[in-house]
């Protein structure tokens, strides 16, 4: 058992803007500011599409629709795919790449976390298995759509995938962030990402699926908790954000996360050096 | 077993330097594209643009993450690998030759200073991924 504690905060349903400059800011301050391991846990209102960090988002999604749908969209600070974000629980982690638990490569951080997530699963009575490293084809029709294909360390119940996680990592430090899927709306998800709703039910599932009822988030949470500290041996205490967190979130989003420029263009980015200077 | 080719200067954020007289030539080192994995894309600056050492130039997304580049030196960067953006994968396979990012014309050689050798790196590197000696 490691006795430093880690730091929680807890779930919070929020904008998707406010959720992507909360985690940016933890993650861009974590080693600067001597903070501990973080994990996070929250919802999104209203419901929002992330598109990865490299993503052309003309590719991806029907921004029309989306506008129309009343469905938010977000640029990510991790790589990977579009992920509708409605019935699901996120996490989010940040630390140190140095940090015991985590050193070793890239994919031992999706390891150590997919472990937390598979306990947590196995708690509610799920029978997990952890997808391994792998790529949709380029062209294929769910290409852009990131429950499509398992890839990286994800959890897959029944052969389909029920969470997904993304990273970045800079300066030594690393945010992860995942969404574990409550609930499926195929054709919703097919309105706006332009893939088929066949596709999204033969490559997807949720928990409402597998479990026969709803699982309410605030219950997700508190099992999520109890199975990081449990599966990692550490300590959560429920905190929020410091004030040069919270003043860099203020930043984050209205300089990136609130812009057009930033979610539609990928243009803005102007980095953590600009974002953090004062810091 | 990663490559550490011994006539580069080595960032501690894993970005290598091949200096020509004030020109230096800059990449990613074959431990960072080992543990990146299959690289997908990469954001680099326009030529003409300033570079600091040390501050962010550009981004790299593999199929395990999206990492920032940090930039090793301070100059203007003078050229850009335009070749990876159609073929990413050549960051991969030539880490230290084709899969080159960008050329900076330094503005301070003692930066150089700064940088580890091939055998710091080496020893770096194997700290950072928890080996022991």
């Amino acid at each position: 058992m490691n006795d430093a504690p880690w730091r929680l905060l807890p779930y919070r349903v929020l904008r998707a803007a406010e959720n992507m400059a909360i985690d940016e800011a933890v993650f861009r301050l974590n080693r600067r500011e001597g903070l501990p391991p973080t994990l996070r846990f929250f919802g999104w209102q209203p419901p929002a599409v992330s598109l990865g960090y490299f993503q052309k988002t003309s590719r991806e999604i029907d921004v029309a629709a989306c506008r129309q749908a009343g469905i938010d969209i977000v640029r990510r600070p991790t790589g990977g795919k579009a992920v509708l974000h409605e019935h699901e629980l996120t996490y989010s982690l940040v630390a140190s790449a140095d940090h015991p638990l985590f050193t070793g490569d890239i994919v031992g951080t999706y390891r150590v976390v997919s472990a937390c997530i598979v306990e947590a699963l196995r708690r509610l009575g799920l029978t997990p298995e952890i997808a391994f490293e792998g790529r949709t084809a380029a062209g294929t029709p769910l290409e852009g759509y990131c429950f499509a294909a398992p890839s990286r360390y994800e959890l897959l119940v029944g052969g389909r995938k029920i969470c997904g996680s993304a990273q970045v990592r800079a300066r030594g430090a690393f945010l992860q962030h995942g969404s574990l899927l409550a609930d499926l709306d195929p054709m919703r998800i097919a309105s706006v990402m332009g893939v088929s709703v066949d596709g999204v039910t033969k490559t997807t599932t949720a928990l409402r699926e597998q479990l026969g009822r709803v699982v309410g988030y605030d219950d997700l949470a508190r099992l999520l908790r109890g199975a990081f500290e449990d599966t990692l041996g550490v300590r959560l205490v429920e905190s929020g954000l410091s004030p040069a967190e919270e003043s860099l979130m203020q930043r984050l989003l209205s300089e990136k996360y609130n812009t057009d420029r930033w979610n539609l263009e990928g243009k803005g980015d102007s980095g953590a050096d600009a974002d953090t200077a004062d810091f | 077993m990663s490559v550490f080719q011994e006539d580069l200067f080595y960032s501690r954020e894993h970005t290598w330097v091949r200096v020509d007289g004030n020109i230096a030539t800059v990449g990613i080192s074959d431990y960072a594209q080992e543990q990146l994995g299959d690289i997908y894309s990469v954001e680099l600056p326009e030529p003409d643009r300033d570079v600091e050492q040390d501050e962010a130039f550009g981004s790299i997304e593999s199929s395990k993450s999206v990492a920032e580049l940090i930039s090793p030196v301070s100059g203007e960067v003078i050229s850009v690998n335009e070749d990876i953006e159609d073929d990413t994968s050549v960051i991969n396979s030539d880490p230290y030759g084709s899969g080159w990012l960008i050329m900076v014309e330094l503005r301070d050689l003692d930066e150089l200073n700064n940088l580890l050798d091939a055998e710091e790196y080496r020893d770096y590197v194997g700290e950072e991924a928890g080996e022991e000696e």
